[in-house]
């Protein structure tokens, strides 16, 4: 049994050696799991989990008639990794003509050439991330992964495409400096409509915690995202995209005309304070206008004439002028200490009233009331300025207001000459949005209202929140300065220096201005140093105002630089737009012309729909015999005849006189087939009524007009 | 029943027990493994591995069953065709075999499209052959030419045609092969060179691989060996996973199916299923069990050897036994980084055809062995009563 037991010891040494190898691995597991446990769970959270970010969609901003101004859309970056592993030499070789061609072909900015040589030579450099094309389009995104290369996908073709999320404004160039933007990472530049409202358009971030398997796949990790993102909200903005379409041509033309620098306009709806339209037109470099910068807000600058409202309003409140005092202002100047003040005209007004001194424009006229009531008492003067809320801020939600500056006596820039000087414009500074506001306010019966840009934030179309209009000072003056003011406003444009402006269909009030001011860096002095700037702010119509608006171009350098013949036209031009839009404004006018009508032109069609037109429109009609579902008709100076059009089940009906939507319904319907050519009624039909119809005949339909 | 059920699976009942145990695993711990392979392969039907391992093990389990019937004196008789078989088909595969993973390991079975590694046959044949010629030559054990070179040279042979496709492998069936002839009581100084020999063998051959370029199977393992002599520094990315899922398994596991490391782990279904199975069922539930089932397996051949008394049903099972437990260690020091990266399944756990249904053929062997050295007992009390 000696060879037995040999055999078994070596078998019990054996056992004993795998029994030791076997708590071996187990003292493994345990040493893994307890000693070095936390270090590698932490790493499998590293490894395995990330946050991944969920971009919201961003708001979309609309006109007050809900068309789209801004809206986002998604463009993709086209990438190559040209060193891929998985790119072999004998796939890009193979593919790289027909690639080339491809993208040639859906670009159109580079010849086959020149992509291969681009391609080939970034391969050769061994660039991972070569930028091929930047804002492609989705369909163009989808042919692109179908090109030879780029359809073996991310790794065997080193097609790599980013998506990035593109504002639009469909409306080009319309407002674009009031829609604004923001740059991508927040960095502080925010500007317009976009920029103030940003908290409410971009959303909140979502975020989703997703797990790593192999593979490179990423699988969320739990049913529900971490964070859910929050689609922007809707910015429902004022403006009307129609009216600032006009008041955009309208400024162009004009500043085109005088070759200016810049100008803007703004039109504001009187009782509500909202904003219609605005547009701020600068010439760039290559001598195109856009908006670039925007004036109407931003920009403070002397309001020249436009300033002797408030001026001649603060003499009236206080008492001290009636609209028919006189004054003389001699032969057009007076000396103010070392300063000259002239008037534009010629020889000077003499003694003129009040009234004809602000119609007229008159420099002489309204500094020498002001000095002349409030020398000695400046303070009196500057403060009921102030009560009328001039030297405050609109507090604008869109950044960047310019802020007024009106000085109070004593401080280090008030000189001899400041009131005479403030009274008609100069030594003072405003910004065009702050010059209409208080006109508007005048417009609106002393009720000073906050420009408002934008009415509502919607979601979905459901709304959120809803902007009320701000008052910013119940009263800036007693009605009766209010009326005087009205009065002289509408003065200018019945007798005074706007004449250009007077229509027979509705009444302007308003007041021009021509004011020569200092360049922005080199002060008042030389020649070309000089900027003037045109301007024109009133309301329409002016027994009942509805809107007032301003107009201002900057620095027209052609000779012609009255503020009624730059900036009075776009004026024109934008409230003739508005009062042919706006048909409430035009009631009385519909009324005086209503008297006789005669009956329009109908075709021939549905009686039932007919019916419904007549009756909207308060129209007779006169029935012969008895009518069924169809219609002939026929306009006589006084009525329409009707008479019954017989529709007879497999004969070709008489569609001729008929519009294209009743003779479509009734041929189909009867089993024929349509051919049309042509617009307007049915002129013609190519098989005569009374044939018999066969299934799917063919049938075709001239049409036209008249 | 009881009755029943001795009459039809004969053999150690413990040995049956542990094939259950390991079959319990194999199929949880494979269902779990393949998610990732099923989206990559099978469009996201997971049930199709599960289906596919089922029948693989159902199949293992017949041909067990089939094979402990037949008398361990047929293995005897047929261990020299085996090895002869075996050789023939190693040196086949290695000129034609179908190149899998850059290493020609397989041989596609014409007709079946079934393959098959011929080193999981050579390894039984060549244990079945050593168990024969070491019953036989036990006589004359230290004689050189009549038992030593006719047991060194088809260990030599066998490991030399495996040894280009699959170094762990030829390594592991080159050790297995010296316990094998330490048991078998060949002079432990005779080892100790012939290992000596080997081990140079093995060094020249490692050696000369890396002065040759890194591509192909040479780059593998030396960047295997080199990632596992760096340690943590250049610890590779296999290692890292699977030592994130033995050590976040914790003591009782994640719970089945809740292993997130499947995902990040190659080969989660075969070289790394037992970090998979701590990963879901931990230590206690998992790791011991496992490590347990394949000791009691060594024990269950040692009983054997003890009750044989006859040589070869005694070296035969010991071999055997061997064989699967050797590999079943490797593989689990590799998931728990004990051991470089080398590619070994965890016998009758992992999925994988070929090595499921070789490991079979090993287990059925034992049991008729068992069930033989029981017989042969009765017989020979029968004798001297």
């Amino acid at each position: 049994m000696s060879l037995k037991k040999d055999i078994i010891w070596r078998v019990g040494l054996i056992y004993i050696t795998f029994f030791i190898a076997g708590l071996a691995i187990l003292g493994r597991v345990f040493y893994l799991q307890v000693v070095e446990g936390e270090k590698w769970s932490v790493k499998e959270q590293n490894l395995n989990l990330k946050d991944f970010i969920i971009q919201p969609n961003r708001g979309n901003i609309y006109d007050s008639e809900n068309r789209v101004l801004a809206t986002s859309v998604p463009f993709y970056e086209i990438r190559m990794d040209l060193r891929s592993n998985a790119l072999t030499s004998d796939v890009f070789n193979k593919g790289i003509d027909e690639l080339s061609l491809q993208l040639s072909r859906l670009f159109g900015d580079k010849t086959p050439g020149q992509y291969k040589n681009e391609l080939v030579t970034a391969r050769r450099k061994g660039e991972r991330y070569h930028l091929l094309k930047r804002r492609v389009t989705y369909t163009q995104l989808k042919k692109l992964k179908s090109f030879p290369i780029f359809q073996l996908g991310r790794y065997k073709g080193g097609f790599i495409y980013a998506q990035d999320n593109r504002r639009i404004l469909p409306h080009k160039g319309l407002t674009a400096r009031t829609i604004g933007y923001t740059t991508k990472n927040n960095s502080g530049n925010i500007v317009g409509i976009e920029g103030a409202y940003d908290y409410w358009l971009k959303g909140v971030i979502g975020v989703r915690l997703m797990q790593k398997l192999s593979g490179n796949v990423w699988m969320p990790v739990n049913d529900k995202n971490e964070v859910e993102p929050r689609d922007g909200q809707d910015i429902i903005t004022t403006l009307d995209i129609n009216i600032q379409d006009v008041a955009h041509q309208a400024l162009l033309k004009q500043l085109l005309i005088h070759n200016a620098h810049h100008g803007t306009v703004v039109l504001m709806e009187v009782q509500t304070g909202e904003v219609r339209a605005i547009v701020n037109l600068e010439k760039d470099k290559k001598g195109n206008y856009r908006e670039i910068y925007n004036y109407a807000i931003g920009e403070s600058t002397e309001p020249g004439s436009t300033f002797k409202l408030p001026s001649l309003m603060v003499a009236l409140e206080d008492g001290f002028i009636e609209l028919g005092d006189s004054i003389d202002t001699g032969n057009g100047e007076v000396r103010f200490y070392d300063k000259t003040i002239r008037d534009s005209h010629k020889g000077g007004y003499g003694v003129i009233t009040v009234k004809e001194v602000f119609e007229n424009s008159s420099n002489v006229g309204v500094s020498k009331l002001i000095d002349k009531y409030y020398k000695g008492r400046e303070t009196d003067f500057i403060n009921r300025l102030y009560s009328m809320n001039l030297n405050q801020k609109l507090g604008l939600e869109i950044r960047g207001e310019g802020v007024p500056e009106i000085k109070y006596p004593g401080d280090p820039l008030w000189s001899g000459i400041s009131l005479p000087m403030m009274s008609h414009g100069y030594e003072i500074r405003m910004t065009p949005m702050q010059i209409l506001s208080f006109y508007n306010a005048v417009a609106n019966n002393g009720k000073m209202i906050k420009p408002k840009f934008v009415k509502e934030i919607r979601s979905h179309g459901k709304l959120i929140k809803k902007f009320p209009t701000v008052v910013i000072n119940p009263s800036i003056v007693s009605s009766r300065t209010i009326n005087d003011a009205k009065i002289i406003l509408e003065g200018v444009i019945e007798n005074g220096t706007a004449r250009n402006l007077k229509n027979d269909l509705y009444k302007i009030a308003g007041k021009t201005g021509t004011a020569q001011i200092a360049n922005k860096n080199k002060g008042y002095g030389g020649y070309h140093n000089v900027q003037y700037q045109a301007s024109f702010v009133g309301y329409f119509p002016a027994d009942r105002p509805r809107y007032s608006c301003i107009v201002v171009v900057n620095a027209p350098s052609n000779s012609v630089y009255y503020g009624n013949l730059v900036a009075g036209p776009v004026f024109k031009e934008i409230a003739d737009k508005v009062y042919a839009t706006n048909l409430d404004l035009q009631k009385n006018q519909l009324l005086a012309n209503n008297e006789k009508h005669t009956p329009p032109f109908s075709k021939n069609g549905s009686w039932e729909d007919l019916q419904i037109i007549l009756r909207q429109m308060d129209m007779d009609s006169e029935v012969s015999g008895t009518v069924e579902d169809w219609v002939i008709t026929a306009s006589t100076d006084s009525t329409i005849n009707i008479r019954n059009l017989l529709i007879q089940e497999k004969l070709v009906p008489n569609v001729v006189e008929m519009g294209l939507k009743d003779a479509v319904f009734l041929l189909e319907n009867a089993g024929m087939k349509v051919i049309v050519r042509g617009w307007g009624k049915v002129r013609s039909q190519s098989i005569p009524p009374g044939s018999v119809i066969s299934s799917g005949m063919r049938i075709v339909l001239e049409m036209s007009f008249g | 029943m009881e009755e029943r059920i001795n009459k039809l699976f004969k053999g150690d009942k413990i040995i049956w027990g542990v094939i259950v145990l390991l079959t319990i695993f194999s199929l949880l711990a494979v269902y779990s493994s393949t998610g990732t392979l099923a989206y990559k392969k099978m469009g996201g039907n997971t049930t199709y591995y599960l289906i596919r391992h089922g029948v693989i093990l159902a199949i293992g389990i017949f041909i067990i069953f089939i094979t402990h019937l037949v008398p361990y004196r047929y293995y005897f008789r047929l261990s020299y065709l085996f090895l002869f078989l075996s050789i023939l088909l190693l040196a086949l595969t290695l000129v034609l075999g179908t190149s899998l993973n850059q290493a020609a390991r397989w041989l596609t079975l014409p007709g079946l499209g079934f393959t098959i590694q011929p080193s999981d046959f050579a390894k039984l044949a060549l244990i079945m052959y050593l168990a024969r010629l070491l019953s036989l030559k036990q006589g004359k054990i230290r004689n050189m030419n009549e038992a030593l070179t006719p047991l060194i040279l088809p260990i030599v042979l066998v490991c030399a045609l495996i040894l280009p496709s699959n170094l762990s492998t030829a390594l592991i069936v080159f050790a297995t092969s010296m316990i094998v002839l330490f048991i078998g009581r060949i002079p432990f100084k005779f080892l100790l060179v012939f290992g000596g020999i080997g081990l140079l063998v093995l060094v020249l051959f490692i050696g000369g691989a890396i002065l040759l370029d890194r591509e192909g199977r040479i780059g593998t393992w030396k960047n295997r060996i080199e990632n596992f002599v760096q340690g943590d520094s250049g610890e590779n990315y296999q290692v890292e996973q699977a030592k994130i899922a033995v050590a976040t398994g914790g003591f009782f596991g994640k719970k089945p199916g809740k292993s997130t490391q499947r995902n990040f782990l190659p080969y989660p279904y075969s070289d790394f299923i037992f970090a998979i199975i701590i990963e879901e069922y931990g230590l206690i539930l998992g790791a011991i069990p496992l490590v347990l089932a394949y000791l009691i397996l060594l024990y269950r051949g040692g009983y054997m050897v003890q009750r044989a008394n006859r040589t070869f049903p005694a070296f035969l099972a010991i071999g055997l036994t061997l064989l699967i437990v050797f590999q079943a260690f490797i593989n689990m020091a590799v998931a728990v980084s004990l051991f470089p990266v080398t590619g070994q399944t965890l016998p009758f756990v992992s999925m994988g055809g070929s090595s499921l249904l070789f490991t079979s053929v090993a287990f059925g062997i034992m049991l008729s062995v068992s069930r033989g050295i029981e017989k042969d007992l009765a017989n020979d009390k029968q004798q001297v009563n």
